[in-house]
C-alpha cells in the first residue's frame, strides 16, 4: 500500500539559513511516527511545511497518492492533515460541543432559512458520540472547558480534528503541559487513533512518551533526517546520540549516564 | 457517554475522574452563585427599601406605581447595557453609547421638528424621525467596528474618540441646546401606555377611555407604557441573538479566545463590526426613546448612561476580559441600578447617593466573580 503522506527532499531557508534540508519522510495508515531532536534541528519548520504553514522552497509533497501544494494551513486542513498546536486553541469559555464545531455550528433554520439558532442539542450529542468511539471520558458535555483538566482539553482538540474527519494528525509536544497519569491517557488516545485509521505524527522531547507509542522514530538533526529507526529496535540512548550527533558522543566518552540524566530534566 | 465506556477506564485512573467529579459539582455550584447573587441581591434590596420606606416615610416601596418607575427608568441603561453586553462578551468595550444616545435623540427631534415644521402627517414625521435617528447611529457604530477590527486599534480608545466626534456633531447641530420645537402628539406616545385600566369600566388601548372625565383620569391605571414595551421586544431580539444565534456564539468564542475563533475560521473582523454597529443601533433606539419622552432632543441625554451601562452588564456576571456575560444578567443589573435610584428617591435621600451606592455593588460584583473564579479552580 502506498503511504498516505509523502514527503520527498522537502527544503526551507529562512534567508541565508537553511532550517530544513532536503527532508523525506514517508507515514502510512496505521502507524505512529516520533519525531524527535534538539531545540533548532528543524522539526517545527518541517512540520509547518506538511501542515500549509510554510510553503517549501524545494522538494515535492505528496497525500494520498496525488502531488499537493498548501495555500495555506486551511488547505492542508481541508485535506485531512489537521495539526494541533501547545495552545489547543480551544475557547475556555464554552463547553465542548460549541469548541468541537467552533466556527461549524449546526444551525437549525426556521422561516425558510432566515431565521436560525446555534442546536446546541445536536452538537451535545455528535460530540458524545466522537468522544465515545475514541474512548474518551469526560464526565460533564456541558460545563466550561476551562473547568476539564490538561487531558481532557487534549482529547477535545483531538476529537474535533477527528470529527472532522482528519486523514492524519499531527501534535507538536502534546504531554509537555500534562501530568503522569494524563500523559498515558493522551498515549493511549494516540494508539487509539491510529488503530482507527489515522496516523499521528507526534513531536516530543520526551524520550520516554515516544518509545511508548511511537511504531518509528525519526531523528533530525541540524535540518537533516539523520535516522529512522523501529522503536522496536532501537534504544533511547541510540536515539539521543542520533540527536546530538555521533561525534558529540564520541568526544563526551561517558554518554549514556550523562544522557540519561539530560532525558530526565527533559 | 455510554456506561460501557466509562467502565473502560483502567482502575489506575479512577482518582482522577472522582476528582474531575468533585470539581464538576464545585464549578457547577459556582456557575449557580454566580447566575443567582444578582438575583437575590435585587430581593434584598427591594426588601431592605421597603421596610426603611416603612419606618422612615410611612411609605409603601413596593407598590404598582413604582416597580412602573423603576422600570422606566432602567429601560435607558437597559438599552445600552444590552448593547455594551454585545461588545464586553467580545472582549471589547463601547464608551461612546451614551453619546451615541444624545446624537441619535438630536438627529431624531430636528428631523420631527422640521417635518412638523412643513407640515408633514403625524405618521410620516414620527415615523422619519424614529427611523432617522435611529439608523443615523450605524455610522458611529460601523466606524469603531472598523477601526477596532480591521485597524486593530483598541476599543478603549475608539470608543471614547468616537464619544467626542458624536458629542461634538451633536453639539455643532444643535448649537448645545435641546431641540425642543416638537410635534405636540409626540409626548403622549413617549410617556403613554399600551393598556388603561379603569376600574369599573374594563380595558383600553392606547389611549385614554374617551369617556372618562378629567376628574376621573385620576383613578385610570396606566398599564404597560409604551417604552417599557418596546424596551421588552428589543430586549427579546437581544436575547434571542446573542444566547442562540450563531452571531452570539462567535461573539462568545471571540471573546473567549480569539486566535482560537480565527484558526476555526469565524470571520472575526465581520462579527465584531456587526456586533459595534449592532450597540449603536441599540443606543440609537434609546436616543430616540429619550426624544419621544422628553420631547425634545439634548446632545448629553445619555451623558451618565454609558458608564451605569457598563455596571448594570458587570453586576449581571459580564467580564470585561470577555468570553462571559448574558442579556438575563444585565437585565437584572439595569433593574439593581434602576431600584437603588427609584429607592433613594423614595426614601428622600438625595438622589446623587445612586452613584455612591452604583460604585459600591458594581466593584462588590466584580469581588464576587474574582472570588468564584478562585473557588473554581
Amino acid at each position: 500500500m502506498a503511504p498516505l503522506l509523502q514527503a520527498v527532499d522537502l527544503t526551507k531557508r529562512f534567508g541565508g539559513l537553511t532550517a530544513v534540508d532536503s527532508m523525506s519522510l514517508d507515514i502510512n495508515v496505521g502507524e505512529v511516527v516520533g519525531l524527535v531532536g534538539d531545540n533548532g534541528a528543524g522539526k517545527s519548520t518541517f512540520i509547518k511545511m506538511i501542515a500549509g504553514v510554510y510553503p517549501p522552497d524545494n522538494g515535492e509533497l505528496f497525500f494520498n497518492g496525488h502531488k499537493v501544494a498548501f495555500s495555506g494551513p486551511r488547505a492542508a486542513r481541508d485535506m485531512g492533515i489537521e495539526t494541533i498546536y501547545q495552545d489547543l486553541a480551544l475557547a475556555e469559555n464554552l463547553d465542548v460541543g460549541s469548541n468541537i464545531f467552533l466556527g461549524r455550528e449546526i444551525k437549525n433554520r426556521y422561516m425558510g432559512g432566515v431565521v436560525h439558532t446555534v442546536n446546541r442539542p445536536k452538537m451535545r450529542d455528535e460530540s458524545a458520540k466522537v468522544l465515545a468511539r475514541l474512548d474518551i471520558v469526560i464526565p460533564s458535555l456541558t460545563q466550561q472547558i476551562r473547568n476539564l483538566s490538561g487531558g481532557q482539553r487534549q482529547s477535545v482538540a483531538i476529537a474535533r480534528t477527528i470529527y472532522w474527519n482528519a486523514k492524519m494528525v499531527i501534535m507538536d509536544e502534546p504531554t509537555a503541559a500534562l501530568g503522569v497519569a494524563q500523559q498515558r491517557d493522551l498515549l493511549k488516545l494516540v494508539r487509539t487513533l491510529c488503530d482507527q485509521g489515522v496516523p499521528v505524527i507526534i513531536i516530543s522531547h520526551n524520550m520516554q512518551d515516544v518509545f511508548a507509542v511511537a511504531d518509528r522514530i525519526v531523528v533530525m538533526r541540524r535540518g537533516k533526517k539523520v535516522g529512522e529507526r523501529l522503536s522496536k529496535q532501537v534504544t533511547p540512548d541510540e536515539i539521543v546520540s542520533l540527536m546530538v550527533g555521533a561525534e558529540a558522543v564520541h568526544e563526551m566518552g561517558v554518554i549514556p549516564r550523562a544522557l540519561n540524566g539530560a532525558q530526565e530534566a527533559a | 457517554m455510554t456506561v460501557e465506556s466509562v467502565e473502560k477506564v483502567p482502575p489506575e485512573s479512577g482518582a482522577p475522574t472522582a476528582a474531575a467529579k468533585r470539581k464538576r459539582t464545585r464549578a457547577e455550584n459556582l456557575v449557580l452563585v454566580r447566575k443567582v447573587w444578582p438575583w437575590l441581591f435585587l430581593i434584598l434590596m427591594i426588601i431592605v427599601f421597603s421596610i426603611a420606606s416603612q419606618t422612615a416615610n410611612n411609605v409603601t416601596f413596593l407598590s404598582f406605581r413604582s416597580v412602573q418607575g423603576i422600570l422606566l427608568y432602567a429601560t435607558q441603561i437597559l438599552l445600552i447595557g444590552l448593547g455594551e453586553t454585545f461588545i464586553i462578551v467580545a472582549a471589547g468595550i463601547d464608551l461612546s453609547s451614551g453619546w451615541v444616545l444624545g446624537f441619535s435623540a438630536v438627529i431624531a427631534a430636528q428631523i420631527m421638528e422640521a417635518l412638523y415644521a412643513a407640515d408633514a402627517s403625524p405618521a410620516v414625521t414620527i415615523g422619519l424621525g424614529m427611523i432617522g435617528g435611529t439608523l443615523i447611529a450605524i455610522i458611529p457604530g460601523l466606524l469603531n467596528g472598523v477601526l477596532i477590527a480591521r485597524v486593530k486599534v483598541p476599543s478603549f480608545i475608539v470608543t471614547v474618540g468616537m464619544g467626542f466626534v458624536v458629542e461634538g456633531i451633536a453639539l455643532v447641530r444643535s448649537g448645545g441646546y435641546p431641540v425642543t420645537h416638537q410635534p405636540p402628539y409626540l409626548g403622549p406616545l413617549g410617556n403613554g401606555s399600551l393598556l388603561y385600566y379603569w376600574p369599573g369600566h374594563g380595558l383600553t388601548f392606547f389611549n385614554m377611555p374617551p369617556t372618562a372625565t378629567t376628574e376621573e383620569f385620576q383613578s385610570i391605571i396606566p398599564l404597560m407604557p409604551n417604552v417599557v414595551f418596546v424596551t421588552i421586544i428589543v430586549t427579546l431580539i437581544c436575547w434571542f441573538i446573542l444566547a442562540k444565534t450563531q452571531f452570539g456564539q462567535h461573539l462568545y468564542a471571540i471573546g473567549g479566545n480569539f486566535e482560537a475563533a480565527v484558526r476555526a475560521g469565524i470571520p472575526v473582523n465581520r462579527v465584531l463590526i456587526k456586533g459595534y454597529a449592532l450597540a449603536a443601533v441599540l443606543a440609537g433606539i434609546a436616543g430616540v426613546i429619550w426624544t419621544t419622552r422628553f420631547t425634545s432632543g439634548a446632545y448629553n441625554a445619555g451623558e451618565t448612561t454609558t458608564l451605569n451601562a457598563i455596571a448594570a452588564a458587570v453586576i449581571g456576571g459580564a467580564s470585561l476580559f470577555g468570553g462571559e456575560g448574558t442579556i438575563v444578567g444585565t437585565i437584572v443589573g439595569a433593574l439593581i441600578i434602576g431600584t437603588i435610584t427609584y429607592g433613594l428617591v423614595v426614601l428622600g435621600v438625595s438622589p446623587f447617593w445612586q452613584f455612591v451606592a452604583v460604585g459600591v455593588v458594581v466593584i462588590f460584583a466584580v469581588i464576587m466573580d474574582q472570588f468564584g473564579r478562585r473557588l473554581g479552580k
